[in-house]
């Protein structure tokens, strides 16, 4: 994978397999600073497709990660949502 | 007052909210998709016995029982928080907020993506969004497609494209990576199959090629694997080829390949465009848990079963009171064992609520027998050693929660 | 057309009552109970939507729910899921467009 710099990983916020992996690499740093640094995962559908693949990505870095080792955290709102709808605002 | 929410009307929501009504519990079930049925409704294949296994018949037919029990069942609902105060669960919908002291969470699986370049481009889609498309839309894809990633449900998607007429050009592999892992490494890939192989769900699925079929050539391995590929009831499957970039300005036309050695790597000079106008990509499934994560429910990572599940007994119960699961979101299994999971779960669910009759327990043991029955008579497997997998996560469950169950059954 | 009429196990399609609707102001038509995704992909149309920043061509690629790629805009309200939305009489559909990231321009242009 030497010409796979600009293959995006998240759809949604069209982050590359290069900006990933440059990134996971300075700073070996966890799933969820990878994804504020970057914004892979951040976008409109909340890293339902690309998550699996940044915490590959790590997997294949940071040292001493394992397959199944970075914990499934999951935050609220799981579906994009409107504030209204937050809001309990049915009308 | 609503007795148990169902999150997800697929073969184990639907089976635990029949089970539940049964034993006199009050259910409303909850689905995003336009109609109940889950994954069920794309699936197709042939049985062993010749019989078809129809995913749309096995819809209605949970449907219609579920109506028969007055079961609430709403379509186009989506989830998007699941906490508990006090005494009762609150499932934070699109809809409004419902409210329930047991909550069953059936979410099923999703698919694992493989980036490919290009694959972005309108036509490149997940092998499950075409079997939707195909068997439950009923719309043709494309007219000319690959698909890139070779395991058991792309088998099976395979098989339901070429019985609806639409014409699959070939099976390759994603370009080995970090990202594909095992799925771009012809050995693996090859060996995985054939573990399958025997339990595969259509006789002319069954790996239907003299090649895999001669223990001769199988010991020789990839090596003498043919470059062509080996046909699969007409495709061929190319474990010695991966898609390099998907090409197309507006939408998909073709695909760029490569040959590829034993190991996955790419043999320079061998690139070759082939044309397509859709393209399937096949990494597989994964138990969907994100909605028992934001619950709080702790967790426990078992390869056997796919990925991540929440920690669960054997009864579909959680460490979480009033919270139970079932189907795919415990690890990744057939339709059928899906059913006879929702089933425990909707008794195990009556028990805790006091509901049922004298012979409650009976009836749960019974229906964790029956899970394993259906397991043991599978005809589609995707993992030979589920069974492991399963008996890590209750060997776990015991050690980590037995006691404490024992001790509050006493107290109760 | 592109449906699949006649299927060897699942058997012929259910003769549907037809549903005008518009996408990008041009008229179409779905069969009863389908979705937006799977109406305009039987009549040929596979890109949904352009990517707000990029403007590069999406259409639906799980077709569950999950991957948000196919939102288009319904009646006026932005977002919408095609592949989980019923097409009803008369609705009108948009592409999800370009739209320029005035933010990020600034943060560029520093």
């Amino acid at each position: 994978m030497n010409n796979k710099e600009a293959l995006v990983i998240c759809r949604c916020e069209e982050v590359t397999y290069g900006q990933v992996f440059a990134t996971a690499k300075e700073h070996k740093c966890t799933s969820r600073e990878l994804k504020l640094r970057t914004r892979a995962g951040m976008g409109f559908c909340g890293g339902r497709t690309c998550r699996v693949m940044v915490d590959r990505i790590i997997e294949s870095i940071v040292p001493n990660t394992e397959e199944g080792d970075i914990p499934l955290k999951y935050q609220p709102p799981i579906r994009p949502v409107t504030f209204g709808t937050v809001g309990e605002n049915h009308e | 007052m609503i007795d148990v929410i169902v999150i997800g009307a697929g073969p184990a929501g639907l089976a635990g909210a029949i089970s539940c009504a049964e034993n006199g519990l009050k259910v409303t079930v909850i689905d995003e998709f336009v109609r109940p049925g889950g994954r069920l409704l794309g699936q197709l294949h042939q049985e062993p016995s010749g019989e078809w296994w129809n995913g749309i018949k096995e819809s209605e037919h949970l449907h219609n029982e579920a109506q028969k029990q007055s079961i609430d069942i709403r379509c186009g609902v989506s989830v998007y928080n699941l906490e508990k105060d006090e005494d009762a669960w609150n499932v934070h919908t699109n809809i409004g907020t419902l409210t329930a002291p047991y909550v069953l969470v059936a979410t099923g699986a999703a698919e694992f993506p493989i980036p490919v370049p290009g694959w972005t481009l309108p036509g490149v889609m997940s092998v499950g969004a075409a079997q939707v498309m195909t068997n439950v839309h009923r719309v043709e894809v494309g007219k000319k497609g690959i698909i890139i990633g070779a395991n058991i449900l792309a088998f099976a998607i395979l098989n339901e494209l070429q019985l609806a007429g639409i014409n699959v050009e070939r099976i390759v592999l994603p370009e080995k990576s970090p990202l594909s892992k095992n799925a771009g490494e012809p050995e693996v890939v090859m060996k995985s199959l054939l573990n399958a192989a025997h339990l595969a769900p259509s006789p002319i699925l069954r790996f239907g090629s003299s090649f895999m079929k001669n223990e001769g050539f199988r010991k020789l391995g990839m090596k003498f694997f043919p470059k062509s590929g080996v046909k699969v009831n007409g495709t061929p499957l190319q474990l010695r080829k991966a898609a390099l970039e998907i090409l197309g300005k507006d939408q998909v036309e073709g695909v760029l390949t490569a040959d590829i050695d034993v190991n996955g790597n790419v043999i320079k000079g061998t690139e070759k465009v082939y044309e397509a106008d859709f393209v399937c990509i096949a990494g597989g499934l994964y138990p969907l848990a994100e909605l028992t994560a934001v619950a709080g429910c702790p967790f426990k990572y078992v390869p056997e079963l796919g990925g991540h599940v929440p920690h669960h007994s054997e009864k579909m119960e959680t460490p979480l009171e009033g919270l139970f699961v079932a189907g795919n979101i415990t690890g990744i299994e057939s339709g059928k064992i899906a059913m006879a999971q929702g089933t425990t779960a909707g008794i195990s669910i009556a028990k805790h609520a006091g509901k049922g009759s004298t012979d409650i327990n009976e009836k749960l043991e019974q229906a964790m027998k029956n899970v394993h029955t259906v397991r043991q008579n599978a005809a589609i497997q995707f993992n030979p050693e589920v069974a492991n997998g399963r008996r890590k996560i209750y060997e776990l469950w015991d050690v980590f929660y037995g006691k404490e169950q024992d001790t509050l059954q006493e107290i109760g | 057309m592109n449906r699949i009429i006649d299927h060897p196990v699942l058997g012929k399609l259910d003769d549907r009552k037809k549903i005008p609707f518009t996408f990008e102001g041009k008229e179409y038509e779905a069969l009863e109970n389908e979705t937006i995704a799977a109406a305009l992909l039987a009549n040929d149309v596979r890109t949904l939507r352009v990517h707000e920043e990029s403007g590069t061509p999406r259409g639906f690629y799980c077709n569950i729910g999950h991957c948000m790629e196919c939102r288009v805009n319904v009646n006026g309200q932005a977002n919408v899921r095609a592949c989980l939305t019923v097409v009803k009489e008369n609705m009108v559909v948009e592409k999800g467009k370009q739209h320029p990231n005035i933010v990020k321009r600034m943060v560029e242009n520093r």
